[in-house]
């Protein structure tokens, strides 16, 4: 049998070292507002790990975790920085809550299932093909570019739901109900909707995509040496478009499903901002499709439990925030322990 | 009658773009000395965030509004550091680093602030005062708008000439540049390297802080977590624009503040049109621009690449 090595293990070591830290300084924070920061964690991993409330909730909040993940595991290992999964997912949701309505009536069941999909992961690609392009043909950055279609997306999406798309028939501005029959379906015996499969398979797919195929190899030359991606022939703009379209499109899916699956419909001031958890996570998990499971699970378990102990202890629910904050510059420290260990 | 209520736009026109462009140019500043340096600070979203916070926070509690931007600038300077110490002296990643501090400044200032004040959003009265310059401010159209501003807002431009003095005319600012091109060359010629970094990152991160405490003792007087939206980021689009030189970047700051303020005066012109579309301008504005202008940039040599001695 072969012995572990450190060396093997080593990534995943750092990545939970991260968190233990982020924890423990989110700990010192706790008690700087003079809270008990073993009543809150103690809660927080009871409510969550072992209520079936909190377990089902945690795990039902994977999918759009996974599903964006699945996308930025493309860019990131193409070393392409789409920050702005945001807007993209926002776009996704919007065209879901505007379109299942209407083609429910229209379609049967899985046809109208696959073309809301469809619709919501081109409207996700749609919304990053300026950024791709302008970074493609004219070197723009990228991270600035996203950023700010972010932005533009927030304010379109709640102008959409007040004037155009609006439902005339509620007073909020949000779209029409979609009926109970016409959500996502449930996987079989359980409470949980199969965005949380559609997201591992995705997952998994992007995983073997970046590893095993052309456009996968590509991606990783263009990360470590994009001068060398460019004198080797490769198409280097085509790549940068593919890499960026496809993350913004699995963003687009990720906002069809939380809308076909819990919300029911598209609300003008409804922002998840999953972007903020599903960045750190895709970096802790070293663009690897199987540490993202995990990973994921532990982040939407500590926003659920969050949510939980919010209301218990008067802990605000931005705390998680921050521990996702923390845990990205912990991770970003650990890059220093590693290259030193390297020599 | 007509052209007193035009006269009356422009001015009001006039006044909010210098108002608006305030902020992005104080973040700009800092950041052009920064990027200058070899750094890309993403965290200056997240600073400027902190900075509004802390100054709102430390003046409304001791009302006292100097000390409020003393707090921002000293929070700016605290994140600064930490950014600096990674980046630097770490030399890991630098754009997970700044993303990873706008991420953690932005929760950390939206949770402290339902800590301390709940679901209020106090104001702060004595703050957004403006201050007459004797003569100036009676020219007639001009007068009112230019010359009776915020003590900040003139600070910030009077500091344009200054900082490109700076950086092009004394040794601190030509030691930023090698760094920023060729450190191991400023290495070699007994340039501190690391130390220069420091001091244009602690620069940036006062600046940012102060960003942000215009925002929230300034021009407003009041805090809420999402105010800063996105103008750390569109200064750093106006680093790119502005080439990292003080005046270009003021007329790129400039040009932002415009498309800004433009925003409330189509409102107050009576323009039918939807605020939450007018909203989206400042940005699309920022997209055209970089269509535009920013085709060729020429980046400096070193420009997130750590520094280490005999590594080149």
């Amino acid at each position: 049998m072969k012995k572990i090595e450190f060396n093997d293990i080593a990534p995943a070591f750092y990545s939970v070292l991260s968190i233990v830290f982020a924890l423990i300084t989110g700990a010192v924070i706790l008690i700087f507002i003079g809270k008990n920061p073993l009543l809150y964690f103690g809660q927080l991993f009871f409510q969550g790990m072992f209520s079936p409330l909190g377990l089902v909730e945690s795990i039902i909040k994977m999918a759009p975790l996974l599903i964006i993940s699945a996308g930025l595991l493309a860019c990131f290992s193409a070393g392409l920085w789409n920050i702005g999964v945001e807007g993209q997912f926002l776009i996704g949701a919007v065209l879901a809550g505007w379109s299942a309505p209407t083609l429910a009536s229209l379609l049967p069941y899985p046809i109208y299932l696959l073309s809301v999909a469809a619709l919501g992961a081109m409207g996700g690609m749609f919304w990053i093909l300026l950024p791709a392009v302008l970074k493609a043909r004219y070197d723009m950055n990228e991270i600035i570019t996203t950023m700010m279609m972010n932005w533009v997306a927030i304010n379109l999406v709640t102008w959409l739901v007040k004037g155009p798309i609006n439902d005339p028939t509620s007073v909020p501005a949000q779209t029409a109900l979609i009926p109970m029959e016409h959500r996502l379906s449930m996987i079989p015996f359980t409470s949980i909707h199969i965005g949380l499969i559609v997201g591992i398979i995705c997952l998994f797919i992007m995983h073997y995509v970046i590893r095993k195929t052309t456009l996968g190899y590509e991606f990783r030359v263009l990360l470590s040496n994009k001068r060398a991606a460019f004198h080797s022939g490769m198409n280097v703009a085509r790549i940068t478009i593919w890499g960026l379209l496809i993350s913004g499109g699995f963003a687009g899916l990720a906002g069809v499903s939380d809308v076909l699956a819990i919300k029911g419909l598209f609300q003008g001031d409804w922002n998840p901002a999953y972007g903020m958890t599903a960045i750190p996570l895709v970096f802790l998990a070293r663009f690897n499709g199987w540490a993202v499971v995990p990973l994921a699970f532990f982040f939407s378990f500590l926003s659920v439990g969050g949510e939980f102990v919010a209301r218990d202890q008067g802990v605000p629910i931005f705390f998680v925030h921050i521990l996702e904050g923390l845990t990205l510059l912990f991770f970003a420290a650990s890059e220093y322990i590693e290259k030193r260990r390297a020599f | 009658m007509s052209s007193l209520m035009d006269m009356a736009l422009i001015g009001a026109v006039m006044a909010s773009t210098l108002r608006g462009t305030t902020p992005i140019l104080l973040g700009a500043l800092g950041e052009t000395f920064v990027e200058r340096s070899g750094l890309l600070n993403l965290g200056l979203e997240g600073m400027m965030v902190a900075g509004a916070f802390a100054s709102f926070l430390v003046g409304f509690k001791l009302d006292s509004l100097m000390l409020g931007f003393v707090a921002a600038a000293a929070v700016g300077m605290i994140l600064g550091l930490l950014f600096g110490f990674m980046t630097i002296t770490l030399r890991v990643n630098q754009i997970v680093v700044g993303l990873g501090i706008t991420i953690f400044a932005h929760a950390s200032c939206s949770f402290l602030h339902r800590v301390i004040f709940g679901n209020q959003f106090p104001i702060m009265f004595t703050a957004g005062q403006t201050h007459e310059v004797p003569l100036l401010s009676k020219i007639p159209l001009i007068g009112q708008p230019l010359f009776n501003q915020h003590w900040l807002l003139y600070l910030t431009f009077l500091s344009v000439p200054v900082l490109y003095f700076i950086m092009y005319k004394t040794s601190l600012g030509l030691r930023i540049q090698a760094v920023g091109e060729t450190p191991w060359a400023a290495d070699s010629s007994g340039v501190n390297v690391l130390k220069t970094r420091y001091i244009a990152i602690l620069f940036g991160g006062i600046m940012g802080g102060l960003a942000g405490a215009f925002m929230s003792l300034g021009d407003l007087a009041f805090f809420v977590p999402n105010m800063i939206m996105g103008r750390g980021y569109i200064a750093i689009v106006v680093v790119m624009l502005g080439k990292w030189d003080p005046l270009k970047v003021f007329l790129g700051a400039l040009l932002f503040g415009f498309s800004m303020s433009l925003t409330s005066a189509l409102q107050v012109a009576g323009v039918k049109v939807s605020p939450d579309f007018i909203l989206m301008t400042p940005y699309l504005v920022v997209i055209a621009t970089l269509l535009i202008f920013a085709r060729s940039t020429n980046l400096p040599a070193a420009l997130c690449v750590p520094y280490e001695r005999g590594q080149k």
